[in-house]
């Protein structure tokens, strides 16, 4: 029971950071490949205020508005940049962040990572806190997909896929689309760094290989999935992905082949990558167009 | 005092041949398929596997005939990436053939962990000791990183210019639909660019597997050096992605001067970022690659 706790947590954590990358490729088109970033900043973030005493509502909140403000500082020089270039920028800034991590040992603790982050005093600690925590991250992932649906149907919303469709038209419209993508990325990394934040409290333990280009395909992977550009679309795919990698586990292997496991997870999911790019771009959940209905 | 820094451009001038080499492919690719190929990094790390496996038990070829088998079979994924993946997607949107690039670079570095495991490995080279000259170390290895650099750019510099194939290959690169319209074989350009991007990549990934060591993450590593060479020459542009290259290499040897070398892999990114910020064309500007 503990263990689907457990992984029911992790899927929440996921569906959020999945929701706020969705925002930014699904929605607005901009090829976000460095993401898990902005989920570190929130987990370093909060989970070094919480240590130095700061308590741990405010830790999150901080966190999440030291996120947003970086995904705002780097926006402003990467959005200059369009289309592929973007993506780069995004890829690089996500190895500059995790060397930082690496290497500013008086500050993050270096390779070592930081131990013993606090959980909420509410919660408490142990495994009897995980029903608790359930609750909290449900409600987090709950307020962020209200929040971001709520985005997503305003007339901002439709600026944004109006941006991915075609920026020229989206300009013509009379749209400052610097200020909106800004926006977008902004919003987009205060919730990677709820989703961080999140899970520095749940795992109590972070280190720099935690923010990996692993994570960073995993997320993808979840989006890509479960259908970009819609709302529903990434919580399905991170609850589809979370427990497909759970799953794995209980397949009974040789333990000589233990070690066998996790590449073999990886082959599947950039097999999946590349089988729904193929096959089904659109995702399990498709967006609805009205428009177009042949072209979906 | 000097000789230190002699030292680090001879190093950097090292690093950067093999950089460039890894860059070029790149180059050619995104030049022609106009995306941002993820998988290239992979093409590295089979081509040094595939030396170790061919050069180690079971084969036991000796180094040199080992490198051949390896070189097929990487330019065999090469082309098999292109067939599978990248020509169905040819006429899709520019952020499926992207996804789906690093999903396969995703794959194959993950066949890699199964088959030889994620730990260190080395080729069983006897230590050799390095060469002097005027005070600069330099071990056989690296020459003979320098050499195959030198004859493969030459080789592609007369292919490029001397013969027919080299002209369609430019004429591709240029213009597709133009020049597929004046009739060039667009199967055969195609497969030439997937197989000059194979073996410039396999053929790197084995010399510097031969100098350091072999991990599955050398290709993602060594990819981002190369995504900051292709920029730094202007994307499509095969000679600013040498020169590219080797101004990548040089800067972060000689920065290990000043820096600490914890953070010598900043300087590639920093040269990314400040590219892409004031030069999104390169330093030569040429036009053109920008989606």
């Amino acid at each position: 029971m503990d263990y689907i706790y457990h992984i029911l947590i992790i899927c929440l954590i996921y569906s959020i950071f999945a929701q706020s990358l969705n925002l930014e490729l699904g929605f607005t088109g901009l090829y976000n490949f460095g993401h898990i970033a902005f989920f570190g900043i929130g987990a370093y973030a909060s989970a070094l205020l919480s240590l130095k005493g700061v308590s741990i509502p405010v830790a999150i909140m901080m966190a999440m508005t030291i996120a947003g403000i970086s995904g705002g500082l780097f926006s402003i020089p990467a959005l200059r940049l369009s289309g592929d270039y973007f993506g780069i920028a995004t890829f690089v800034f996500a190895e500059m962040v995790h060397l930082i991590f690496l290497n500013e040992r008086d500050l993050t603790g270096g390779p070592m990572g930081l131990p013993g982050i606090p959980r909420p005093d509410w919660i408490g600690s142990g495994i009897t806190s995980l029903p608790l925590f359930l609750v909290f991250a449900f409600f987090a992932a709950f307020a962020t997909f209200l929040l971001l649906r709520r985005i997503t149907n305003s007339p901002y919303g439709r600026a944004l896929k109006v941006i991915r469709e075609d920026e020229f038209v989206a300009q013509a419209l009379g749209k400052n689309t610097f200020i909106i993508k800004t926006k977008t990325i902004i919003v987009g990394s205060i919730f990677a760094g709820l989703a961080g934040a999140l899970w520095a409290h749940y795992i109590t333990y972070i280190s720099p290989s935690d923010f990996t280009l692993q994570e960073t395909i995993l997320v993808l992977l979840c989006v890509v999935l479960g259908g970009k550009g819609t709302n529903f679309g990434p919580v399905i795919g991170a609850f589809a992905i979370i427990f497909f990698g759970e799953f794995i586990r209980f397949i009974p292997i040789p333990s000589g082949y233990i070690r066998f496991v996790a590449p073999f997870q990886g082959m599947v999911y950039g097999f999946i990558l590349i089988v729904m790019m193929l096959k089904r771009p659109q995702g399990i959940i498709s967006e609805a167009r009205r428009s177009s209905p042949k072209n979906a | 005092m000097t000789i230190y820094y002699v030292q680090l451009l001879t190093n950097g001038i090292i690093a950067g041949s093999i950089y460039a080499m890894f860059a070029v492919g790149l180059a050619m690719v995104y030049g022609v398929f106009k995306f941002i190929n993820f998988s290239h990094g992979e093409l590295i790390t089979w081509g040094a596997y595939l030396t170790l496996m061919f050069s180690s038990p079971l084969f036991s070829l000796p180094l040199y005939f080992a490198v051949i088998p390896a070189l097929v079979i990487t330019v065999g994924i090469g082309l098999a990436q292109d067939f599978f993946v990248y020509r169905p997607l040819r006429q899709s949107n520019p952020i499926a053939i992207l996804i789906a690039s690093i999903g396969l670079s995703y794959l194959l570095r993950n066949v890699i962990r199964l088959c030889w495991g994620s730990d260190l490995q080395t080729f069983d080279l006897t230590l050799s000791r390095g060469l002097i000259f005027w005070g600069i170390y330099i071990t056989k290895t690296q020459i003979l990183m320098m050499l195959s650099a030198l004859l493969f750019f030459g080789i592609l510099y007369f292919l490029l210019t001397k013969t027919l194939l080299g002209k369609s290959l430019r004429a591709v690169s240029d213009n597709m639909e133009l020049s597929s319209i004046m009739g060039i074989n667009m199967k055969k350009v195609t497969c030439t660019i997937w197989v000059l991007a194979s073996v410039f990549a396999g053929s790197g990934g084995i010399l510097l597997a031969l100098d350091t060591n072999l991990d599955p993450m050398m290709g993602m590593n060594n990819l981002i050096k190369a995504f900051a060479a292709v920029l730094l020459g202007g994307a499509g542009n095969i000679w600013g992605a040498l020169i590219g290259g080797l101004f990548i290499g040089i800067a972060e040897n000689i920065s290990v001067a000043f820096i600490s070398p914890d953070y010598k892999d900043f300087i590639a990114f920093g040269l990314i970022f400040i590219l892409l910020l004031f030069k999104p064309r390169g330093i030569f500007g040429i036009a053109g690659g920008v989606r």
